[in-house]
């Protein structure tokens, strides 16, 4: 039935049935100001943008079910994993506007607010489809320029506004380096198709001009991921925007400058099967070292709990680059499949923050206390997230890790000790996690608080907060059909 | 016909006084204002290695380079003017109240 339909589609639109995902997002960026400036009321784009993410997500599924892959126009290309990148940031945008109308921080310009969110949804979604440098280019500045606006819009807010600053300049920065970077690929390897840059890169062999390129890249996208030392702005930038965005940001951003470093290291590296240049990998391997303990490191001092958040997906990303260094089928799998899992605990954990923000708690940890008795359902929750966070089974982030851990040294097939360093570094770094996690969990269950009043928290977020549980422990003990998307994308993305 | 070699010079130039700009920099406008040398700096490069090369695509990213910039510069000149409303200044290490 499925098969039928998806084929009609693509008899009635050619080409671009290839980018209609995309395209019901862009309708939905437009259609929300359109609706809040002709009813004035928030909640009706909130509905709107939420039913048109998830039917896009319905779309991606539909054609990964049906395997309708393909190009469109010769830029966007619609494969196994595009298609699994596509449906995780729509869940991610789905769950931030989901939680949007009932936020307290979020009651002004709703009209402009969705717009912002589903235009950034609809770049990640071009960017992680683009098969050029142009099309990467473009798409993430769409995503930068409109994160940058949702940061300043939580107005009256001077941290807000100073934050904004922040990420404004630094992402420009980063901008500016990433189009120099690709400026001197383009010149030396005389092309922007990513499909072409390996074979190319093979032909000129090793030369300076491309590795330095290479390095103005790692360091611009090395922004967008949040690598230490590119990390500064992050913890300002999820501290002074309002919780639901900090979520979107540190969840969704976040993956797609991971999924394009991705596309574009692993086509220019690695061709014929085989690494063409291993010192790139020892890059990445000592900026993943550096970036998990730094994360981690700084994450202990933190007394307020955003800032805490922050930190620790600086320290998530140092886990995932992981894959970078190592470029294996088996590792790219475990990099997606963490993806997800960091979506479900870190959205979950910001989603919970929001929520006690609505019901009138503050950010710092030492507001916590006593939260088990105030609101015990959402303590537990929390729990679960701060626990999957540190990766203890059988939670979600315990089987990510051990997926992602465990193929640094199991590559294609036989058991390798050149990476042994930088796992031990990552489970040393796992144990060190634990601790500033547990002093929250501590923080909220054997502390006392002043108050032991009942904290009221609407349902819309207790749902969410569900979904984001149900997540994190299906994931954990049951990750077998996401395990076979996750590894379906890697050998879409790597070729082999 | 000029060597390829000086093109790229002047823009390694230009991308480095922009970054020098930028690092020593602490009012925020001057600070965009040098980021934009640094994209032209590398448009400069696409624009040079397209002509050379006798490939349009260069020329094609340029344009959507440009495009980009001018939405970066009109969204960064609202934030900071957002910014300015608030707390009377565009100086960045004014601005600055988070640290750690």
């Amino acid at each position: 039935m499925f098969e039928s339909l998806a084929d009609k589609v693509l008899d009635l639109t050619g080409e671009v049935a290839y980018i209609i995902p995309q395209a019901i997002i862009i309708v939905a960026a437009l259609l929300a100001p359109l609706l809040y400036f002709l009813t004035k009321n928030g909640k009706i784009p909130a509905i709107v943008s939420f039913i048109l993410a998830v039917g896009a997500a319905c779309v991606c599924l539909g054609y990964m079910h049906t395997k309708t892959y393909g190009t469109a126009f010769g830029l966007f290309e619609f494969n196994a994993f595009s298609g699994l990148m596509m449906c995780l940031f729509l869940a991610v945008a789905g769950l931030t506007i989901f939680v949007s109308p009932v936020h307290s921080e979020t009651t002004k310009h709703q009209g402009e607010y969705y717009a912002l969110i589903m235009a950034a949804t609809a770049g990640m979604m071009f960017a992680v489809a683009s098969n050029s440098l142009i099309g990467i280019f473009v798409s993430v500045e769409l995503v930068s320029i409109t994160s940058y606006a949702t940061v300043a819009l939580k107005k009256n807010d001077p941290r807000a506004s100073e934050a904004a600053v922040k990420y404004l300049l630094i992402g420009a920065f980063s901008t500016a380096l990433t189009l120099y970077g690709m400026s001197m690929i383009y010149g030396a390897l005389g092309t922007i198709t990513l499909s072409e840059l390996g074979y190319r890169f093979s032909e000129v062999g090793v030369n300076w001009v491309v590795l330095m390129g290479s390095v103005a890249l790692i360091a611009g996208y090395g922004f967008k991921i949040a690598a230490v030392p590119f990390h500064s702005w992050a913890p300002d930038v999820y501290e002074g925007a309002s919780t639901p965005v900090s979520g979107f940001l540190a969840t969704a951003s976040k993956k797609m400058g991971f999924a394009v470093l991705f596309k574009i290291f692993f086509a220019l590296f690695i061709f014929a099967q085989a690494i063409q240049y291993q010192p790139i990998q020892y890059i990445f391997a000592i900026i993943a070292a550096i970036t998990m303990t730094v994360g981690n490191m700084v994450a202990i001092s933190q007394t307020n709990i955003k800032r805490m958040l922050a930190y620790s997906s600086i320290a998530q990303a140092g886990y995932i680059a992981i894959a970078l260094a190592v470029m294996s089928q088996y590792a790219v799998t475990g990099a997606i499949f963490h993806m997800f899992t960091h979506v479900v605990m870190k959205g979950g954990a910001f989603v919970i923050v929001a929520a006690l923000i609505t019901a009138g708690l503050g950010e710092n940890i030492s507001d916590y206390k006593g939260l088990a008795k105030r609101a015990p359902l959402v303590a537990a929750a929390m729990m679960l997230c701060l626990f999957s966070l540190a990766g203890i089974p059988p939670l979600a982030g315990f089987t990510s890790k051990f997926v992602l851990f465990s193929s640094a040294i199991y590559v294609n097939g036989e058991v390798v000790t050149e990476w042994l360093w930088l796992i031990l570094i990552a489970v040393l770094n796992s144990a060190m996690s634990l601790y500033y996690y547990a002093r929250v969990v501590k923080t909220m269950y054997i502390e006392e608080g002043e108050s032991t009043e009942k904290l009221v928290i609407s349902k819309v977020f207790m749902v969410a907060i569900a979904l984001c549980v149900i997540g994190i422990i299906v994931l954990g003990v049951y990750p077998q059909p996401l395990l076979r998307l996750c590894r379906t994308a890697a050998i879409a993305l790597l070729g082999f | 016909m000029i060597n390829m070699g000086f093109f790229l010079v002047l823009a390694a130039a230009l991308f480095a006084i922009g970054l020098f700009g930028l690092l020593s920099n602490k009012r925020g406008i001057v600070s965009l204002m040098c980021i934009e040398l640094m994209l032209n700096a590398a448009n400069i490069n696409f624009v040079t290695f397209a002509s050379f090369k006798s490939d349009a695509t260069g020329q094609v990213f340029v344009i959507m380079s440009i495009a980009v910039a001018a939405a970066e510069v009109a969204v960064g000149i609202a934030l900071m003017l957002n910014a300015y409303k608030m707390k009377k200044t565009t100086e960045v290490d004014k601005l600055s109240t988070m640290r750690w």
